[in-house]
C-alpha cells in the first residue's frame, strides 16, 4: 500500500506528529503534560507519544484489517447524520447550574435545574419545546454538610435527577433523557453528609413532582424502602432514622436511580437515560481497557520492557505507573486514537470502589455515627447504585471526546443509541463538540448575574443591619464582616498593617 | 379628546434597561407592534417645586427599530444547518424562546386628557422603567399627527394614512409647504410624482396659485381631474433665443455639437447682434426686410411658408445673406444690412466671407436641432398646449395651475428656459407687479439645483432656485424640489426646504446624502429607505408634527408616463392597425 494514502500515513509516527500540529487543544496538553512529568521522561515527549499513539494505531488497525486476532480497542463509526431517522422523538435534556454570590469570596447560594423537552419534527412551537426550572436556595436545606465543597453537588446531583424523574414521569413518550455530566458521579466522595431531613426532602419535592400526590408517594417509597431493605444494613440505628424521617443523601441518590430505571424498563420501547462529560478527567478506560490488553500483548510477546525501553526508565510495567508517570486520560488518548464521528467499545465504569464504612452526623446530635454505605454497590440489586456503561465520542478534530454514559441495566443497545444521538447533536456545535440541547439547557439553567448580585447586595444589606443593631458582638466577628460586606481589593482600609 | 377607555388600549410592551427622555428600550409582546408604529405610555411627572400635585401624562413614542433575538439557537449552528440543508424544526434546536426589544423614539408629552390639542411638548424627564407601552387609539393618533392643525385645518392637506394602521388619515401643513419649501426625494418608480400630484391637488382645491416645470409630462393629467381641468393651462416652451447674449447663444450651438472655431465666435457677436435687430415693431418695414431676405437668399418660402420670427433660424438667414452681399459684392445689399443693424460688414473680408459660411452651416443645423426639441415639447404638451406667454405673470393665477412642459429639450435648454421664467417670478414679486403668491413646482429638480453645476446655464438656474429656496419666504415664492438623485441635488437648495417627503431610495450615496442634509431624519428612519414600498414616504419636518411613516393617497390624475404593459399596448397597435404576423424566413417553402 502506497505510503500517500492518508489512512496509512496517520498510522506513522510522523503521521500522528502532523497531526497532532493540526490540533492545539491536544498541543497544549501534551506540552502541558511535559512541564509535569518528571525530568528524565520530559525530553522527547511529544516524539515518544506520537511513537506511543502510532503503535496503538497499527494495532488497532491490524485487528480491523484481520491480521491480529485480539482487539486492542474496539472503534466504531456512528451512522451518518440522518435528522429523518430521529423525527418525532421526544429528547429532555436536563442541566443543573449554581449561583454564586460575591461576598468576600464567592458563596454558592442558589441553585437551579432546567431542562429543556424538545419534539423533533414537530412545527407548532407551542408543541414542539418545554423547558422547566427549579431553583432552590442551599440556605433553606437543613441536612447535608455546608462546610463541604461538596455540598453543593449533593444537593445538584438530587436536584438533577428529580428533574429527569420528573421530566420521564410527565412524558409518556420521552425517548431520551440526557443529563450534562456523569450519568452516576463517583459516589464514594460524598459519603458522610448529614442526612437531609422530611423538610428538606419537601423542598425538593415542591420543585419537581408533577403534584403533591405523587410527591407525597415518593417520599413514603422510599421511606418504606428504606426501612425494609436500605437502612438496615448500613446502620445500626435504622428503625431511629425511619422514625425520624432521615433521607441519608446516598441511599435517596441511589433509590432515585433505582426509580428512574423501573420507570424506564415499564415503557416500551425504553427510553434511552445517558449522562454525556465533557472534559473528564477519567483515565479508567485506559487503564482497565486498553493499556491493560497492551501490556498482556506485551507480555504474551516478551516486551515487558517495551515502555521502559522507549521511555528510558525501569518503572513502566503496568497500565497505572505508565498512566501515573506519563500524565496521560482517557480522553488526551482517545483524542489521539479515535476519528470524528468513531466512538470507543464500551466498558463498566467503577464508580462505586470507595463506597466503605463512614461517619456520619445527624441532625441536631453532637456525636457521629458510623455507617455502612457498602450495601449501596450495585451487586445489592434491591437497595445498590445501577451499574453504568461508558465509551468515547470523537465529534470533531478539534474538540476533546465526550464520554457517553448509560445504565447497564436498560440493555447494551442504550450506549449505541445514546452515542448516535449525541453525535448528532454534537454536530450542530463542531466548534464546542458537545450536544447542543445539553448547551442550550445550560444556558436556561444558569443563575443570572443580576441575581446573584441581588442575593449578594440583600446578604451584605441584613449583616449590615445586624452589625448596626449590635447582635453580632463578637469582636472578630465583627472584623470578618466588616471586611466581608466592604472590602475591596485595594481599599486602602484593609491595607496589610505594619 | 383622547378616549379613556382603557378596555380598548392593547398592551405592547415594558419598558426595560436605561430610558432617556429621547428614547427607551421596550421588552415586547411578541408581534405587537411594527417598527414605525405609533405608541404610547402613560406616566406621572411632579413639579419640581413641588407646589402643585402630580401631572399625568402621555408619554408618544415611535418604533424605530425591533431587534429579535434568539439567545438558545447558536450562530454555528446555523451554519451547520445551512451547510447541511437541514430544517431547523427536524432536529433538537430551540426555536421558541426568543427575546423581542423594540427601540422606541420618543416624540413627545401631552396631559392625559388631551388637553394640549394635540400638541406635543418636550419630555424632560425619561419615563419609569418597568412602564406598560400600548397601542393608542386611532382616534387619539389622528390627533397627535394632526397636532395644532386640529385648531388650523384651513392648511391641512389630506395626502396620506398611516403606513402601519391604515384608518389614520395623516394631514400635513399646506402653509408650511408653500413658504417654507419642500423636497420630494425618492428613486424612479417610488411613486414621488404621484405624492406630488396629490399635493398639487390639495393645494388646488384652496385655489393656491401653482407653476409646475414639467421636464417629461408627468402633470398633464391634472387636467383631466374633475373640478379642476378648467384652472389647468399648459405650456409648450420655446427657446427665448434674443433673451439670451451672444455669448450664451454661441455656448448653445457648441452644446449641440456644432462648435465654433474661435474665428466664428469673433463674427458670431456680429451676425446674432444683426439678427436681433433685423425685426422692428413696424410691421410694414418688417414685410419689407423679409421680402428682401426671401429674394437675396432665393427662398421664396421665407415669410410665406416659414414665418420669420426671433429665433434661430432668423440667425442662419442673416448669415447666409451676410456671406451672399459678401461673394457678390451686392454694395446695395451691404447697405441695407448695415441699415437694419449690420455695422462693421462693409469691412468683411473674404476670410470674413468663409467665416459666415460657416456659421451659417452652424446656425442652420442649431436651428434644425431647436426645431426638432420644439415639436417634441409641443407635442408632449398636449392639444391644447398654448406658447408660453412673453408676460410670465400670466403663469400665476388664483386657483391655477399652469403646467411648463420642457419635455423635448436638452437639460442645458430646460434649465435656461427654467432659469428665466423662475428669474421673471421673482423679479415680479419683488417688484409686486405679480400680486398672487406663488409655488414653483420643480419636477427632477436636480436638473435645475445641480450640486455640480458646469454649464453657464446650469450655474444660472442653480443661482435661480437658491434665490427662491433663500429668499423666497419673504416674497411668497414657494418651492417644492422633486427628485430622484438626490446626491446630484444643491446642498444649500436643499437645506432650505423645511419639509420633506422621502419615498424608497436604493442608493447609497443618496441615502447618505438625505442623512447628512436633512437633520430631522433619524438614522433608523435613513435605514428604512431602501425597504419602503411603492407609495411609502417618510414625511419629516415642518409639514407634520413629528416624522410618521406613512402611505400616500392616490391622486385622481394620471401621469402622463404611468405605462401601459408594453405587450399589450403591441397587441393593441396590431389590432388597431390590422397587422399580420411576420413570416419565418426558415418555414417558408421554396
Amino acid at each position: 500500500m502506497s505510503q500517500s494514502n492518508p489512512s496509512q500515513i496517520r498510522l506513522t509516527e510522523e503521521g500522528v506528529q502532523a497531526e497532532l500540529q493540526r490540533q492545539p487543544h491536544l498541543l497544549m496538553k501534551l506540552a502541558e503534560n511535559a512541564f509535569t512529568v518528571a525530568e528524565s521522561l520530559r525530553n522527547n515527549y511529544f516524539k515518544n507519544t506520537a511513537q506511543f499513539i502510532s503503535a496503538l494505531r497499527k494495532a488497532i488497525n491490524s485487528y480491523a484489517t484481520g491480521k491480529r486476532p485480539d482487539p486492542i480497542l474496539g472503534v466504531y463509526d456512528t451512522p451518518k447524520v440522518d435528522w429523518s431517522s430521529v423525527q418525532d422523538e421526544v429528547v429532555t435534556f436536563i442541566d443543573g447550574g449554581v449561583g454564586k454570590v460575591q461576598l468576600s469570596s464567592q458563596v454558592p447560594i442558589l441553585l437551579r435545574v432546567g431542562s429543556y423537552c424538545v419534539r423533533t419534527g414537530e412545527r407548532r412551537l407551542s408543541e414542539r419545546e418545554q423547558f422547566g426550572y427549579y431553583p432552590v436556595i442551599l440556605g433553606d436545606l437543613e441536612g447535608g454538610n455546608k462546610e463541604r465543597k461538596d455540598f453543593i453537588d449533593i444537593v445538584r446531583i438530587s436536584a438533577e435527577l428529580l428533574g429527569g424523574l420528573s421530566a420521564l414521569e410527565r412524558t409518556p413518550d420521552l425517548r431520551l433523557l440526557m443529563f450534562h455530566g456523569p450519568l452516576v458521579y463517583m459516589m464514594s466522595a460524598y459519603a458522610g453528609h448529614t442526612p437531609f431531613t422530611e423538610k428538606d426532602i419537601d423542598l425538593f419535592l415542591k420543585q419537581y413532582a408533577p403534584g403533591t400526590n405523587t410527591a407525597h408517594r415518593l417520599k413514603e417509597e422510599f421511606l418504606e424502602d428504606a426501612k425494609l431493605y436500605i437502612y438496615p444494613p448500613m446502620t445500626p440505628r435504622s428503625d431511629e432514622w425511619i422514625q425520624k424521617k432521615l433521607f441519608e443523601p446516598l441511599a435517596w441518590i441511589s433509590w432515585l436511580y433505582r426509580r428512574l430505571i423501573e420507570t424506564a424498563k415499564q415503557r416500551t420501547p425504553k427510553p434511552i437515560i445517558a449522562g454525556v462529560v465533557e472534559r473528564g478527567e477519567l483515565r479508567a478506560f485506559s487503564e482497565t481497557i486498553l493499556l491493560a490488553r497492551v501490556f498482556q500483548g506485551l507480555r504474551k510477546n516478551n516486551q515487558e520492557n517495551y515502555f521502559n525501553q522507549m521511555y528510558g526508565r525501569t518503572d513502566l510495567k503496568s497500565p497505572k505507573s505508565l498512566l501515573d508517570r506519563l500524565n496521560y486520560t482517557d480522553a488526551l488518548l482517545m483524542a489521539m486514537l479515535l476519528q470524528p464521528g468513531q466512538y470507543s467499545e464500551s466498558w463498566e465504569i467503577a464508580k462505586y470502589d470507595g463506597l466503605r464504612e463512614g461517619r456520619v452526623t445527624l441532625p441536631n446530635e453532637p456525636d457521629v455515627s458510623v455507617v455502612n454505605f457498602a450495601p449501596l454497590k450495585p451487586e445489592n440489586n434491591k437497595t445498590g447504585f445501577p451499574r453504568v456503561n461508558g465509551c468515547y465520542l470523537s465529534v470533531s478534530e478539534t474538540t476533546e471526546p465526550i464520554r457517553v454514559e448509560t445504565f447497564a441495566e436498560l440493555g447494551d443497545d442504550q450506549i449505541h443509541e445514546a452515542v448516535n444521538r449525541a453525535h448528532m447533536y454534537s454536530r450542530l456545535l463542531p466548534g464546542y463538540g458537545f450536544p447542543v440541547g445539553l448547551d442550550i439547557a445550560d444556558k436556561f439553567a444558569k443563575v443570572p448575574a443580576w441575581m446573584t448580585q441581588s442575593y449578594g447586595k440583600l446578604i451584605r444589606h441584613h449583616l449590615g443591619v445586624s452589625l448596626q443593631r449590635g447582635e453580632i458582638s463578637d469582636a472578630e466577628m465583627r472584623r470578618i464582616l466588616v471586611q466581608a460586606i466592604y472590602m475591596t481589593h485595594r481599599d486602602w482600609l484593609f491595607r496589610p498593617q505594619s | 379628546m383622547p378616549s379613556a377607555n382603557n378596555q380598548n388600549r392593547k398592551f405592547v410592551g415594558t419598558i426595560v434597561g436605561e430610558s432617556t427622555s429621547r428614547e427607551f428600550r421596550l421588552a415586547l409582546d411578541h408581534e405587537a407592534v411594527r417598527e414605525q408604529d405609533i405608541i404610547a405610555v402613560d406616566a406621572t411627572l411632579r413639579p419640581t417645586d413641588g407646589t402643585a400635585s402630580p401631572k399625568q401624562i402621555r408619554v408618544w413614542a415611535k418604533v424605530q427599530r425591533i431587534e429579535r433575538l434568539n439567545p438558545l439557537f447558536p450562530v454555528e449552528a446555523g451554519h451547520e444547518l445551512a451547510a447541511t440543508q437541514t430544517d431547523p424544526f427536524d432536529t433538537v434546536l430551540s426555536l421558541s424562546r426568543e427575546m423581542v426589544t423594540a427601540v422606541c423614539q420618543i416624540l413627545g408629552a401631552e396631559p392625559l386628557d388631551g388637553g394640549a390639542g394635540g400638541k406635543l411638548d418636550h419630555l424632560r424627564y425619561p419615563p419609569q422603567p418597568a412602564s406598560s407601552a400600548y397601542r393608542p387609539e386611532s382616534s387619539d393618533i389622528a390627533r397627535v399627527v394632526l397636532g395644532e392643525l386640529e385648531h388650523k385645518k384651513d392648511r391641512a392637506l389630506d395626502i396620506a394614512h398611516l403606513s402601519n394602521r391604515r384608518e389614520v388619515d395623516v394631514k400635513v401643513d399646506g402653509h408650511a409647504i408653500v413658504t417654507r419649501h419642500l423636497a420630494i426625494l425618492a428613486m424612479t418608480g417610488a411613486g414621488k410624482s404621484v405624492t406630488a400630484r396629490r399635493i398639487i391637488e390639495e393645494l388646488a382645491n384652496k385655489n393656491y396659485p401653482i407653476v409646475i416645470f414639467d421636464p417629461h409630462g408627468d402633470y398633464t393629467g391634472l387636467s383631466e381631474v374633475p373640478g379642476l381641468g378648467n384652472r389647468v393651462r399648459r405650456y409648450y416652451a420655446k427657446f427665448p433665443i434674443f433673451e439670451e447674449d451672444a455669448e450664451t447663444v454661441a455656448e448653445i450651438i457648441n452644446s449641440l455639437g456644432y462648435e465654433l472655431t474661435p474665428t466664428m465666435r469673433h463674427r458670431f457677436d456680429e451676425v446674432f447682434r444683426a439678427a436681433k435687430m433685423f425685426l422692428t415693431d413696424d410691421k410694414t418695414e418688417n414685410q419689407t426686410r423679409i421680402g428682401w431676405l426671401a429674394q437675396r437668399l432665393n427662398k421664396p418660402e421665407i415669410g410665406t411658408v416659414f414665418p420669420v420670427e426671433r429665433d434661430m433660424w432668423l440667425i442662419a438667414y442673416l448669415a447666409e445673406a451676410g456671406e451672399i452681399v459678401k461673394d457678390q459684392a451686392d454694395a446695395a445689399g451691404e447697405q441695407s444690412l448695415t441699415t437694419w443693424g449690420w455695422s462693421g460688414l462693409a469691412n468683411y473680408t473674404g476670410t470674413d466671407k468663409r467665416t459666415l459660411e460657416g456659421i451659417k452651416k452652424r446656425a442652420y443645423a442649431t436651428a434644425a436641432a431647436l426645431r426638432r426639441m420644439e415639436d417634441t415639447n409641443k407635442k408632449i404638451a398636449a392639444i391644447g398646449a398654448t406658447p408660453l406667454p412673453t408676460d410670465r405673470k400670466e403663469l400665476v393665477q388664483y386657483g391655477g395651475i399652469s403646467i411648463v412642459s420642457l419635455a423635448g429639450y436638452t437639460g442645458d435648454f430646460q434649465a435656461t428656459i427654467y432659469s428665466i421664467i423662475t428669474n421673471d417670478l421673482y423679479d415680479a414679486r419683488v417688484r409686486d407687479e405679480l400680486k398672487l403668491p406663488v409655488l414653483l413646482l420643480l419636477e427632477e429638480a436636480h436638473n435645475f439645483a445641480p450640486a455640480k453645476a458646469d454649464t453657464p446655464a446650469e450655474q444660472r438656474a442653480v443661482a435661480a432656485t437658491r434665490q427662491i429656496a433663500q429668499e423666497g419666504r419673504k416674497f411668497s415664492v414657494g418651492l417644492i424640489l422633486i427628485s430622484q438623485r438626490p446626491s446630484r441635488l444643491d446642498e444649500t437648495a436643499l437645506a432650505m426646504c423645511n419639509s420633506h417627503i422621502i419615498m424608497r431610495m436604493v442608493n447609497p450615496a443618496d441615502q447618505n446624502f438625505i442623512r447628512k442634509v436633512i437633520e430631522s431624519l433619524g438614522e433608523d428612519e435613513a435605514r428604512m429607505l431602501p425597504d419602503l414600498d411603492v407609495g411609502e414616504a417618510i414625511l419629516s419636518g415642518q409639514l407634520i408634527n413629528f416624522p410618521v411613516l406613512v402611505k400616500i393617497k392616490q391622486p385622481t390624475s394620471q401621469g402622463e408616463r404611468e405605462e401601459k404593459d408594453a405587450f399589450v399596448a403591441l397587441e393593441e397597435a396590431r389590432k388597431l392597425y390590422g397587422v399580420g404576423r411576420a413570416n419565418n424566413p426558415n418555414t417558408r417553402r421554396s
